[in-house]
């Protein structure tokens, strides 16, 4: 008898647990200190708050899409946010079709029973874009960064060690309760409870009723989690004994290379040229937009 | 020297009806590896919170008597005093961890109590290959197995180098492999590290031949301190109060019972087998 030979995968993409989700195991922005990818962070997720011009940010998700591909994040994980873009797009094109704003100079459009009105339709259309620009690079930031290195990434800024130790054990609170909840969930199913059944009013109670084990857990950990912190020798403060200064030692370990240096200062002045020309220019605004023009033109012949 | 003398120890936590700990006595010699025993609700937890600060710093209730650590009383020392004087890990491993990956930490306790980078670097390495945790550094806390949690979190109270360390029940929340690398940490500890060791253990099979003084605590009180093979003497004793020998001396007692053994009590399976080849060797002649 002959045994077929397992057949193995050519290539498993391995990835790194997080609290929010996963992170591929090796990815060319790992070269990048932690600082540096939340400057990039921030600027790629608040550049598009100064940009009107739908195509500006549509090309940021696209660009950002590549970041995806090539930073070794499994694009197909995307489809998870799928629900999230289409309920967004119902909610706000919908609120225009329900409260159309009519004022002065309006284009109107009849789309079946409805009356709406081109510009508070091409706004929301705008808006969304903008959002999703925001969104996709919050997305990107927690695809190739874990909490560790955005904590990291605080404490080269200085910030507080205080303040980044509350984030942090705000982030690690977060995890654990999704887990108690799912723990209680669990339990609950296993003595026989079918949610799916319920009403939706009765939905409702059961979701009012997870509050008390929630919060009874929550109230027990936090006072193992004090008397962790009180056995290591925390102090609020965060200083250690005779004012010295913390030794912060997980710094030591990540170096700022001269490419971050270039890619934060690059980004840091895209940002402010950004601003700059909105503010002053109005460079992003709508009328520049090729896609209004087009849009424009066809709803007034 | 003591490293710990509880001197009468009286505590009630507050809104609690009665006291968890009624006039404990209990001394500990510097570099000795003392096991606590005893029945669930005895005081073990509250003894040892006792010893190591957090009674009375970090919980409210009423108190009676003391705590000495190196002949200086716990209630006046500073919650960073007591951190590098004794440290304590406790028996849900998760509960423990405050940091985002296994090597913040284990650098944690270190930075609060002011060491500088290279002593960190230093300790850090040593703390890691005692516990044998090398391949975790990377990972979260939240992403390994629960003996994997628990010698991390030995490894972290570890670093911080106290001359005192208290293990709460290190393996209640284990399986039996992870139980296993917990003794096989606490076996290390007791051969290559100068502390003096103070584990709660319910696992009286795996603790005995490693302490050099077992203490039971029953009904809030410690009601018998002595050498293990001593402690074991008494079976009666111990029966009331609910501890049990490990079932090779408990073998042996039987034997002695019957009048074919009158020699030490063995801790260990391999005492235990050389008794028996022994005894087997007398009925052959």
């Amino acid at each position: 008898m002959s045994v077929e030979p397992t057949v193995q995968p050519t290539s498993i993409k391995k990835r790194r647990k997080t609290l929010l989700g996963f992170v591929p195991e090796e990815s060319i922005f790992y070269n990048l200190h932690p600082a540096t990818r939340l400057i990039i962070f921030i600027v790629s997720g608040f550049a598009p708050i100064w940009i009107d011009l739908p195509e500006i940010n549509i090309a940021i998700i696209i660009l950002l899409l590549v970041l995806f591909t090539v930073g070794g994040v499994d694009l197909s994980r995307l489809k998870i946010y799928l629900p999230m873009m289409v309920t967004a797009a119902i909610f706000m094109f919908g609120i225009r079709f329900l409260f159309p704003a009519y004022e002065s100079g309006y284009i109107p459009l009849q789309v079946g029973p409805f009356t709406v009105y081109y510009q508070p339709i091409f706004w929301a259309f705008i808006s969304y874009w903008r959002i999703f620009a925001l969104v996709f690079a919050s997305i990107f930031y927690f695809s190739t960064n874990r909490e560790s290195d955005t904590l990291i990434a605080l404490r080269a800024f200085r910030t507080p060690f205080a303040a980044t130790y509350l984030m942090a054990l705000s982030l690690r609170s977060a995890g654990m309760f999704m887990e108690d909840f799912s723990i209680i969930r669990q339990a609950e199913q296993a003595r026989g409870l079918d949610t799916g059944a319920l009403s939706l009013r009765d939905r409702i109670k059961l979701y009012t009723m997870y509050t008390v084990p929630l919060f009874s857990i929550a109230i027990m950990r936090a006072t193992e989690v004090s008397a962790a912190l009180f056995a290591r020798g925390y102090t609020i403060s965060g200083r250690p004994p005779g004012k010295k200064k913390r030794a912060v030692y997980i710094l030591t370990l990540h170096s700022f290379k001269w490419l971050d240096w270039f890619v934060s200062i690059f980004f840091i002045l895209l940002f402010v040229v950004i601003v700059y020309l909105q503010t002053v220019h109005g460079t992003f605004r709508i009328e520049h937009s090729p896609m209004n023009h087009f849009f424009y033109n066809l709803v007034t012949r | 020297m003591l490293a710990v003398s509880v001197k009468n120890l009286s505590w009630k936590y507050e809104h609690a009806t009665e006291f968890a700990l009624k006039g404990a006595n209990l001394d500990i010699e510097e570099g000795s590896f003392v096991a606590i025993v005893g029945p669930n609700e005895a005081g073990k937890t509250t003894l040892v919170s006792a010893i190591q600060g957090l009674i009375p710093h970090s919980f409210n209730g009423v108190i009676r008597g003391y705590v000495e650590v190196f002949g200086e009383k716990v209630a006046e020392k500073s919650s960073l005093e007591l951190a590098q004087e004794v440290g304590l890990v406790f028996s849900d491993p998760e509960a423990q961890f405050t940091a985002m990956t296994v090597q913040e930490e284990l650098v944690f306790g270190m930075e609060n109590i002011g060491l500088t980078v290279e002593e960190i670097d230093e300790r850090l390495h040593w703390a890691v290959e005692m516990a044998d945790i090398a391949d975790l550094l990377d990972k979260s806390p939240f992403d390994i197995s629960g003996g994997q949690k628990q010698r991390v979190n030995i490894a972290a109270i570890l670093a911080m180098r106290p001359p005192i360390l208290i293990l709460d029940e290190p393996t209640s929340m284990l399986d039996p492999l992870g139980k296993d690398f917990i003794f096989d940490v606490l076996t290390t500890l007791r051969e290559q590290v100068a502390m003096t060791l103070i584990v709660v253990e319910h696992n009286i099979e795996q603790i005995a031949p490693l302490a050099d003084q077992i203490a039971l605590v029953y009904d809030g009180q410690v009601v018998k301190v002595a050498e293990p093979r001593e402690f074991f003497a008494d079976s009666g004793f111990l029966s009331e109060r609910h501890v049990e020998p490990p079932e090779v001396t408990a073998l042996a007692h039987w034997l002695r019972e019957q009048r074919y053994y009158n020699g030490p009590l063995p801790l260990k399976m391999d005492e235990a087998l050389s008794i028996s080849r022994d005894l087997l060797k007398r009925e052959v002649k």
